[in-house]
């Protein structure tokens, strides 16, 4: 650690306050033990012990296939390649399938969008189709019925609507699939009905904005990997804006210095909430909220006097702001042709400013393309508009849930229940279905078939991988069924694959041939016509003037936000998504006010305390970097409908919402903070796992690092001389397995927490053991703070089992339960492990984790089992690793490499009489990382990537004082400061 | 279903005392269900199912020229093979049928070896309906439970009574002129317990020698040695993937769309597998090896790299008409082959990774690679 950087890593740090987490502790467990619970005890230990005496091995059956499909080998996985969507998530992925059940979602290499990695949502997304609360039959009223009964019915009174001239609208979110939107128009014809998309965070505002200054609607491509300075105003890229996926890998290519040129990206963000983006960037500005206007029109109008462009008049941003900006300014300016300014507001006026600047930069046709427009985000506030105002005779809504977050969910419920006939498809209930007259479910997305293309003239395909798991029938086939069209939907898409895309490509010249290359592959690249541009600079001078005219309102402001896993409101049902902790603020199961520390002393407010916004009451969090005049909340929580009750966490915060100038903002200004003397517990994970002031995260400059690549690293040096022990050294005759992690890479979006989540069976916990620190999860992302509390620098580091050579916690088992391989594997045996827990005492990482209760069902005494998510019912169940040890309680678990995947490369290996790839065995972190941040492989052999890593000046090991000698080794952190 | 189960000892012992304790507990209601059983389902008279029981054992009628029927078709399981079916396969067979499909069967027979038994065989049409009464309340009550043996307990039992006698005599009687002979009986007789208890724990949750009935009695001498079908036909997957895969009935019917006529059992066992097709369904097998579900064992490491021979852990199945497990399949036994079972380490590519052994067995240090050398005896090898 460096002299200058001082660590802390949550806020009673710097101000002691009384730890009011968690106030009973321990006492929660204990219950009175009365006569009656000792008889209760007696009689079960009686019983059970009986029965366990008596009972012989039970006869269990072995049965075969009747038919056994080809491409089915029992014990093996087949992998199908698909893709995810939803909103601004969009992935291509391999679905793993073993014995007929998906079970895995990995990253499909071969893809041009998404080749590293997957978001977190996408590894949780496996566990949507096994949910219980799924609509599993058609119903009317609330009424089951047949589906032959539910067509007829609709398809009858749609007929009549349609001879009435009454409007039918058919609401859906974006449908970026080109089969999709030809059924629709059909059916729009046919019926006679008007189609409207549905975003619930949109970027009509954005588009508004391209159109006034492009000429053009469209979305561009934005290419972070050409930008050597990235200028953001409040814009998440690296978590929820636009394609996060895809630009965490960009980016993370120029935060590259093992294999880049050392040629960094200079990072500004401008923001007033502390975002995942503005904790990974070199220099972030805090700014209020409601000075982004001014800031960017700061910005231009510098920018536009430097290049000799008339400037407008504009009020300026507060002067330590702009201070701050003049060098921000120097260096875009530095940079032309070569930069990239983004804005995360749905203000078209803002956006204008943007693309005005992107303009004088010379970086559209560089960085900003119009090439592969993106087609998602297609949904526009004036298209709602015209349903609440038509007086509609059908609605249709499918998988879109105003209700819950339109900020006027009043008005649309109206209209919803004004309607003669309402329809609703969804896989799950939410407010929105409720209302509906006919409720026809819908399969999740691993069960149905469908196209997409997400960037022009990129298209892929999704294929089911599960037999329907419930009486489902997906939107489409239902348009087919009420059309009349008798066609299944899979031959429908194949149709219009065949009669569009079969004639752009020359590789195959038979259309069923094509038609299968391309489910193999998942996807398919043709040609695309680039959208022309047509520059228009007249409007910059209507927005600037409106952004002269914003009132300067007394009070709070709020600015929502989308967070990484639980987004638009879709992720609470998700118990995975739920528990795993937000990146920055490392609170889990709950949605809170972001407070400045200043504001929170001065108030006094603390971790927890209830506070008052407008009409909204929800849990105060303080936080370092916030804006004193702003306060951030994140949307997708406090969902009520149709979500199991121990699912239900958090304030619903759409309703801060504005609609303005037919735009939805996602802010609210002029508001009031008061206490309202209420306290809630919250479930922050970070705070208990404190590596007191030790040399944990170590960094450095650009600068220095160029003089001296060991820059901030010096101590790795001086610790090997000290290195002695009594112990012998372990001999690797063969493999030695090792994992490095890049800390420059590494952007902290927890996708490899989830994609570990998925691989390993990790048990949820719930909300009340997470407040207790029980959390299972084997891979944790620390974040630690450095510097001022008003704007501090975040670091971040993912620790998990570390497979020491020493390994403290290996000599400590009094049964020998964890020991060491002959691979360099720190192995667990869980069915040797007595519970005692001394190698968790006696872990310096704290990367053990204990089953305290039966949260997955493993035990025999179905009394303990402990469930707060329904994760033990037999249908979540069915998801599963069946390569992995589902734990019982009172066993200790930790990161084991994933061994399951080690053995099984090896066994391909063996079994083709070869050597091991470097790189072909990844473990699920790994695989899922879109940073591409973390590497593992054999350190004995000197070639491997992760040799070459362990050999770089920036390596350094944890607490590596300790002489613990880990397998995993740390790249130091390195700043652009220049 | 009865299992040749080794089912006595220490197991015994535990249930043996359960048993005492719910005896008293449950007595009075075995009385009364006793006394409840005189009614009889399906309108079928108590006199005539004993009357047909009568006659399916032999005992009716006093004189005859053939066989009895229970002298082929056992009630409960023996210990000896027997490809008869068993009275409660008919049962089941015949039970939605009538006196008249019955008897055609029996009389008429048209299979070869149930035409070479039935010979001689003359049954009157009225004692035919009493078997076919009793073998229908037989398919809805089932054989029964057949009682274990006790050899071990009553062995155990007696030591303990020569314990007693022992102590007693060492302490207040003091008949025994010798003192070391007590001394000696109680110290032999303690020990073979101590020793009974110790088997009987080691064996608990494992299944050696487990035999158990099965659906079919398919037997793999007669598919394996008899008809040469290689075991890679059926059990096809071994070599590729964790499981070795159970054929499935179409794989099944590849042969018996023709072959409809077994050499032991006639039709009636190919016929239950014909029906399965019929039915579209798979046969539901008893499971005989099993793994703990903390064990990943992988057939395609043992039998595809390994080149492991099936009988090295199952035994000569080939030779089994009933399949019987024939190892424990405990850790100890797993871990005892990796030491001994030398691995392929010159052809194999993979191998070269273990540049360090080569070395070894180049130096002469070391004159063979075993599976333990390259960690297959570590925990995480099957446990994760």
């Amino acid at each position: 650690m460096s002299e200058e950087n001082k660590y802390w890593h949550i806020l009673e740090e710097f101000e002691p306050i009384k730890d009011v987490r968690n106030p009973k502790g321990r006492e929660e467990v204990v219950s009175p033990t009365s006569r009656r619970n000792f008889l209760k005890v007696l009689g079960l230990g009686t019983a059970s012990a009986a029965l366990i005496a008596s009972c012989k091995r039970p006869v269990e059956k072995a049965i075969p296939y009747f038919i056994k499909p080809e491409e089915i080998t029992p014990g093996k996985a087949a992998y199908y390649a698909s893709s995810y969507f939803n909103q601004n998530e969009f992935c291509n992925v391999l679905v793993k399938v073993r014995d007929n059940r998906p079970i895995k979602l990995e990253p499909n290499p071969k893809s041009v969008i998404t080749p590293n990695g997957t978001s977190g949502r996408v590894q949780a997304s496996v566990l949507d189709v096994y949910n219980i609360n799924r609509y599993q039959h058609p119903k009317k009223n609330r009424e089951t019925i047949d589906w032959e009964t539910a067509d007829s019915e609709i398809v009858s009174q749609l007929r009549q609507l349609a001879n009435e001239g009454k409007p039918v609208i058919l609401l859906t979110p974006t449908i970026i699939s080109p089969s999709t939107k030809k059924l629709i128009s059909e059916f729009t014809q046919t019926f006679n009905a008007e189609w409207h998309q549905y975003d619930a965070i949109p970027m009509d505002g954005w588009r508004e904005a391209n159109n006034r200054v492009f000429g053009t609607n469209s979305l561009p491509e934005y290419h972070f990997e050409k930008a050597d300075c990235i200028v953001s105003v409040g814009c998440d890229f690296l978590g929820t804006w636009l394609s996060p996926v895809e630009f965490s890998g960009q980016y993370s290519k120029r935060r590259d210095l093992f294999n880049g040129d050392g040629n960094l990206t200079k990072h500004y963000q401008i923001e007033a909430g502390m975002s995942l983006t503005g904790s990974n960037a070199d220099m972030r500005i805090r700014a209020e909220r409601a000075d982004y206007g001014r800031i960017l029109a700061y910005i231009y109008n510098q920018m536009a006097s430097q290049k000799g462009v008339s400037s407008n008049d504009a009020p300026t941003p507060p002067q330590e702001i702009t201070q701050k900006l003049d060098k921000v300014i120097s260096d875009l300016a530095a940079s032309e042709g070569k930069s990239l300014v983004v804005c995360g507001d749905n203000n078209p006026d803002y956006q204008v400013l943007v693309n005005n600047i992107n303009q004088l930069l010379g970086n559209v046709g560089n960085t900003i393309l119009f090439e592969r427009t993106y087609n998602h985000f297609q949904g526009s506030e004036k298209s709602l508009e015209t349903l609440l105002n038509s007086n509609p005779g059908a609605v249709i809504i499918w998988d879109v849930n105003p209700v819950y977050n339109h900020p006027e969910s009043d008005r649309i419920k109206a209209a919803i229940e004004k309607a003669p006939l309402s329809v609703a498809i969804s896989a799950l209930p939410d407010e929105t279905t409720e209302l509906c007259q006919y409720i026809l479910p819908s399969p999740g997305y691993l069960e149905c078939w469908d196209d997409a293309e997400y960037k022009s003239g990129v298209v892929s395909v999704l294929q089911p991988t599960l037999h329907k798991l419930f009486d489902a029938r997906q939107a489409q086939e239902s348009l087919l069924a009420w059309l009349g069209d008798e066609t299944s939907w899979r031959d429908t898409i194949k149709n219009t694959w065949t009669a569009d895309y079969f004639p752009l490509q020359n590789e195959q010249n038979d259309p069923d041939r094509f038609w299968v290359e391309t489910l193999k592959k998942g996807e398919l690249v043709v040609d695309a016509t680039p959208v022309s541009v047509s520059l228009n600079s007249n409007e910059i001078e209507s927005s600037i003037q409106k952004i002269n005219t914003e009132k300067q309102a007394d009070g709070i402001t709020v600015e929502l936000f989308e967070n990484i896993n639980i987004g638009t409101g879709h992720g609470p049902l998700n118990p995975w998504l739920q528990e795993v902790p937000d990146p920055v603020t490392r609170i889990a199961w709950d949605n809170y006010a972001s407070v400045a520390p200043s504001v929170a002393r001065q108030m006094g407010i603390q971790n927890g305390d209830i506070v008052q916004l407008g009409n909204l009451t929800i849990p105060a969090f303080v936080q370092p970097g916030q804006a004193e005049k702003t306060i951030s909340i994140a949307v997708g929580y406090g969902r009520k409908k149709g979500i199991p009750e121990e699912l239900i966490t958090g304030v619903n915060a759409y309703p801060l919402a504005k609609v303005k100038n037919g735009f939805r903002l996602f802010t609210s200004s002029g508001l009031n903070l008061t206490k309202t003397g209420g306290h809630e517990e919250m479930a922050l994970v970070q705070g208990h796992q404190s590596m007191e002031g030790r040399p944990i995260v170590r960094e450095s400059t650009l600068d220095k690092w160029k003089e001296n690549p060991a820059a901030g690293n010096e101590l790795h040096e001086e610790i090997k001389h000290h290195h002695t022990t009594l112990y012998e050294k372990h001999e690797y005759k063969g493999h030695k397995w090792g994992m490095a992690i890049d800390l420059n890479k590494c952007i902290g979006c927890s996708a490899c927490v989830l994609a570990c989540n998925t691989e390993n069976n990790i048990p949820v916990v719930g909300k009340k053991e997470t407040a207790r620190h029980h959390e299972m999860h084997w891979i944790r992302i620390d974040r630690y703070y450095n510097g001022e509390e008003e704007n501090p620098e975040v670091v971040r580091q993912p620790v998990m089992c570390q497979h020491c050579d020493n390994a403290p916690c290996e000599n400590v088992c009094p049964v020998a339960a964890t020991n060491h391989s002959s691979e360099g594997l720190n192995q667990m045996a869980y069915n040797r492990c007595i519970g005692t827990r001394y190698c968790n005492n006696n872990c310096p990482y704290k990367v053990r984790r204990f089953n305290w209760l039966d949260y997955t069902g493993a035990d025999a005494i179905p009394n303990n089992r402990f469930d707060p998510a329904n994760m033990t019912l037999d249908l979540s169940r069915m998801r599963h690793n069946p390569d992995v040890t589902v734990r019982a309680k009172g066993v200790i678990e930790k990161c084991s490499f994933c061994v399951q995947r080690i053995q099984e490369k090896k066994l391909t290996a063996k079994n083709e009489g070869r050597q091991l790839e470097d790189g072909e065995l990844q473990p699920a972190c790994q695989q899922a990382c879109p940073a591409d941040a973390i590497v593992f492989g054999d350190l004995n052999d000197p070639n491997s990537k992760v040799s070459k890593m362990m050999k770089d000046p920036r390596n350094y090991h944890l607490l590596e004082e300790l002489h613990t000698l880990p397998s995993v080794g740390y790249l130091t952190k390195i700043r652009n400061k220049s | 279903m009865k299992r040749y189960f080794d089912v006595d000892g220490g197991k015994f012992l535990i249930r043996f005392t359960i048993f005492v304790f719910s005896f008293f507990l449950f007595h009075p209601l075995i009385i009364l269900a006793e006394t409840s059983e005189t009614v009889v389902t399906g309108g079928l008279s108590k006199q005539d199912i004993n009357r047909g029981k009568r006659f399916f054992m032999g005992l009716l009628p006093f004189e005859r020229n053939h066989e009895s029927c229970v002298s082929c078709h056992y009630i409960n399981a023996p210990d000896t093979l027997n490809w008869n079916p068993s009275a409660m396969d008919i049962a089941l067979k015949f039970a939605g049928k009538d006196t008249a499909a019955f008897r055609q069967v029996v009389m008429e027979p048209s299979g070869r070896v149930m035409t070479a038994s039935h010979v001689n065989f003359d049954i009157s049409n009225e004692d035919l309906h009493t078997i076919k009464v009793y073998l229908d309340h037989l398919a809805v009550t089932g054989p029964g439970m057949q009682k274990p043996s006790i050899n071990r307990l009553l062995l155990f039992l007696l030591l303990g009574v020569l314990i007693t006698w022992a102590l007693l005599d060492l302490i207040f009687f003091k008949k025994v002129k010798y003192k070391f002979i007590p001394v000696l009986i109680f110290i032999g007789a303690f020990g073979y317990q101590l020793s009974m208890l110790y088997e009987e724990a080691v064996k608990l949750g494992r299944s050696q020698y487990y035999q158990p009935d099965q659906p079919i009695k398919f037997s793999h001498k007669v598919h394996a040695t008899d008809n040469q079908i290689d075991c890679m036909y059926c059990h096809h997957t071994a070599p590729e993937s964790k499981t070795a895969n159970i054929p499935s009935t179409e794989l099944c019917m590849n042969c018996h769309i023709v072959v409809r006529e077994g050499t032991h059992s006639g039709r009636f066992e190919i016929d239950k597998l014909v029906q399965a097709h019929d039915e579209g369904r798979s046969v539901e097998w008893v499971r005989i090896h099993h793994l703990p579900d903390h064990v990943f064992f992988s057939h395609a490491q043992h039998v595809g790299v390994g080149k492991l021979d099936c009988a090295q852990c199952h035994g000569e199945v080939e030779q089994m008409h009933i399949v019987r497990q024939v190892n424990d399949l405990s850790m100890g036994w797993c871990l005892e082959c990796h030491r001994e079972t030398q691995v392929d380490f010159v052809d194999n590519d993979y191998y070269k990774t273990f540049e360090a052994l080569h070395k070894e067995l180049a130096s002469g240090k070391k004159d063979s690679i075993v599976a333990a050398d390259i960690g297959a005896n570590d925990c995480a090898k099957c446990h994760y």
